[in-house]
């Protein structure tokens, strides 16, 4: 009887597949198609494209010369505009403002971008055009954040301040001090302007200019605020996770907290429902007088999310070789994930952006990668199969089905050693696909349980005030130190790493195996291998897996 | 003595790597001598034993931590004694390191993989019966976390404190897992034919003697 019983289980692992199986395609991947691409060959897009009705405007930078490029949809280039002066990653989204008239005068259709470098310009979206551009202050860096708009005016978050700019010239208003900030994006009300600063204060300035602001000791405040019917929901980054929290402006406390991941991405609202992502998690809070969570599903994200009238949700994942996130959310307050497969795999935090010519739907898709992909949806009944044969899978899966079936019928048979044969067989090809997944889930919780307090890497005086609060990475080599820092938005030792070798212009060769990323040699130096630490702390386990938080310090040094 | 301090322990100047590969292999000599001098048939069948299972380490090196060389050191142990047990550990150590890539860990392989065949040796895994699977399993399971542990012991130079230790071991534990799955299907799958291999036919000398000593018992 215990044979048997035994025997059933084994044979009930076979309804695993079926239990786990995923559909073939996403609804979205079965209804749209590739349409065309453009690869800019360096650089990044960090942010959403942006589409005005008949061309498609991306802007890239960092490492190459920071531009705004416009498409039509077909994929032409129409025209470019590049800021030279712009040396660090760009990453205020485009604005788009129709055309218009207030206190200042009129304006023309046109679109605004603010630069690192403090320049803020219009420029007509048809041919390029600078209509009008503006100065703005420049401490380390310019403008990180969210640009909004107010009537006639723009509002103009600034590295330590937030100005307010005519649309029709670009003239100055005022301008108000507040703290430092990083992609402090703004947030418009009757009452004002919200924004958010390094130090965890909320700020609020009124329509002339007054700030007053709200120390929420949550950390970092990196978007810009969202209004609920519940308060003001902010998603702080603090060294040891994140805090969602719920601000009554009214009283000025703190009315909810919600602990979540890493390095939170920028939380989108649609009417009452929020959606935010972090390093852990995708979360779905709704928010009428309190805020509740809804759902959350294990997802890596940490830039902009992109929720679309059509309650699509897509977020790109911040990991190498990785797939984009498609979500729907359904009416029994269910978000469920599915990967995509859109030709662009690692690094990204720019939001997709869908969009309509009339009669077709596109959505176009930015990476780190600097490789803009569109994709236009197709009727149902000219699908495509979309389903890839991977022959060696396929084959393992058969392999373990037999060892599965065989197992059940020797233990049935009562032929002991062979059921230990077939059933140890099993456990070990199961047990070693899953130890990359498993390690490095398992190291995940390992350091958020037991992180130790390491002694952190010191500021060094030589370096730019702009690399102040970013990610910094020192290489040793023969004795030398040689830094680069202003990164941002890198959530991992291996990304900062890219990047900043090709900052330094140094070669960086290594290598994936089953356990992570290994660096083989940097600069042309293999030595007897490289080994890393981040804030001080040596890394331990492979670089892809070895966090960074938004003012880490890595230093690698040969052994 | 030692160049730099790394992720894998001290990397070894030139001349101690030497120096260390001579002492292990003296040691494995010496083993292998004592107590008495073995014919050349056994000579030859250890040396084929261990260019074998290094060979099969190396082989297998695409698979992290799945590691046949601990219950062949377990089992040699056991059919062989702890000597030659030992000696076998520390050659297969050595002799797979010189393509998996030579330091200061062979030291922790060698000395981990040739307690594991001392353990072996006194565990009657193999009876007058015959091989015991289920000890054989047990055994192969605690070797796996012992050996692990042992290796881990590589990385301390003195720059990492207790804690960084023990927050280095967790990290390790799916692997240590990984190994222990691996020794538990090695002991079933090969473990009654690798101990049937090693297992020595009496000489004459010694069927003589257990004769003559029959029939001394026997008048």
């Amino acid at each position: 009887m215990f044979r048997r019983l035994m025997a059933l289980l084994f044979a009930s692992l076979f309804l695993v597949p079926a239990i786990l199986a995923e559909a073939p395609s996403t609804p979205w991947e079965e209804t749209h198609s590739f349409s065309w691409e453009y690869n800019f060959e360096t650089g990044f897009i960090s942010t959403s494209p942006l589409f005005t009705g008949e061309q498609l405007l991306v802007r890239t930078s960092g490492h190459a010369e920071p531009s705004v490029t416009a498409f039509d949809l077909s994929g032409a280039k129409i025209w470019e505009h590049t800021n030279p002066e712009s040396t660090n990653n760009d990453m205020s989204p485009l604005l788009h403002v129709p055309a218009g008239q207030g206190q200042c005068g009129s304006w023309p259709e046109m679109v605004l971008v603010g630069w690192t470098s403090g320049l803020v310009e219009a420029l007509n979206p048809s041919d390029g055009e600078l209509l009008w551009s503006t100065q703005s202050e420049v401490v380390g860096w310019g403008v990180t954040g969210e640009l909004a708009l107010d009537g006639a005016f723009v509002m103009i978050p600034t590295r330590q301040g937030i100005g307010q700019y005519c649309l029709a010239d670009g003239q100055q208003q005022w301008w108000t001090e507040t703290g430092l900030g990083w992609r402090n994006g703004v947030a418009v009300d009757e009452t004002g302007y919200f924004m958010g600063d390094e130090a965890g204060q909320l700020w609020h300035i009124n329509r002339t200019g007054a700030a007053t602001s709200h120390a929420l000791q949550l950390g970092k405040i990196r978007h810009a605020p969202l209004f609920t019917d519940a308060g003001i929901l902010i998603h702080a980054q603090a060294d040891s996770g994140s805090t969602i929290g719920i601000f009554n402006s009214t009283n000025a406390t703190l009315t909810q907290q919600f602990p979540a991941g890493f390095s939170p991405a920028i939380p989108v609202l649609q009417g009452e429902y929020i959606v935010t992502g972090d390093s852990s998690n995708m979360r779905m809070l709704h928010c009428s007088s309190v805020c509740v969570v809804l759902d959350e599903i294990p997802f890596h994200t940490n830039g902009e999310i992109g929720w679309f009238d059509n309650g699509q949700i897509f977020a790109p994942s911040n990991l190498p070789d990785s797939n984009w996130g498609f979500f729907t959310f359904d009416d029994e307050n269910n978000l469920t994930y599915s990967s995509i497969e859109v030709g662009l795999h690692g690094y990204g935090t720019a939001s997709p952006i869908q969009f309509s010519d009339g009669v077709t739907t596109f959505t176009a898709f930015g990476n780190d990668q600097a490789i803009l992909r569109v994709y236009s949806n197709f009727e149902e009944n000219t699908t495509l199969s979309t389903s890839n044969l991977d022959l060696g899978a396929q084959l393992l899966l058969f392999g373990m089905f037999v060892l599965l079936g065989f197992s059940s019928a020797f233990l049935l048979n009562g032929k002991r050693e062979w059921f230990l044969r077939t059933s140890s067989l099993f456990a070990l090809v199961l047990v070693v696909l899953l130890l990359p997944d498993l390690s490095s889930q398992w190291s995940k919780s390992f350091d958020e349980q037991f992180s130790e307090p390491a002694s952190p890497e010191e500021w060094n005086e030589q370096w730019p005030d702009a690399w102040l609060g970013t990610q910094i990475i020192i290489f040793e080599i023969d004795g030398k130190e040689y830094s680069a820092g202003g990164f941002v938005g890198h959530t991992d030792v291996l990304s900062l790493t890219q990047v900043a070798c090709e900052a330094l212009d140094f070669e960086l060769s290594g290598e994936s195996t089953e356990l992570g990323w290994y660096i083989d040699s940097i600069n042309g130096i293999e030595g007897k291998g490289w080994e890393f630490s981040v804030d001080g702390s040596k890394g331990i386990i492979s670089v892809d897996q070895s966090m960074v938080f938004s003012t880490s310090i890595v230093r690698w040094t040969p052994v | 003595m030692f160049q730099a301090m790394g992720a894998h322990g001290p990397t070894l100047s030139p001349l101690t790597s030497v120096l260390l590969d001579v002492v292990l292999l003296g040691c494995a000599f010496w083993l292998l001598a004592k107590p008495t001098k073995r014919p050349i048939f056994d000579s030859l069948f250890m040396l084929t034993l261990v260019l074998s299972v290094s060979l099969i380490r190396v082989v297998m090196q695409p698979i992290p931590n799945v590691q046949p060389v601990t219950v062949a050191a377990l089992l040699v142990g056991a059919q062989l004694g702890a000597r030659r047990g030992a000696a076998f550990a520390v050659l297969v150590a050595m002799i797979s390191n010189i393509f998996m890539g030579d330091g200061w860990w062979t030291v922790f392989q060698a000395a981990g993989w040739a307690s594991i065949a001392i353990a072996g040796s006194r565990l009657s895994l193999v009876t007058s019966t015959g091989f015991n699977l289920g000890r054989a399993c047990m055994a192969s399971i605690v070797a796996a976390f012992w050996f692990d542990l042992i290796v881990s012991f590589s990385i301390l130079d003195g720059t990492i404190g207790f804690t960084e230790f023990i927050v280095y071991l967790g990290h390790g534990l799916p692997f240590d897992f990984l190994h222990m799955i691996g020794n538990l299907t090695f002991a079933i799958w090969m473990g009654g034919w690798f101990t049937r291999l090693l297992e020595e036919d009496p000489s004459l000398e010694e069927i003589e003697f257990a004769v003559v000593n029959g029939h001394g018992i026997d008048g």
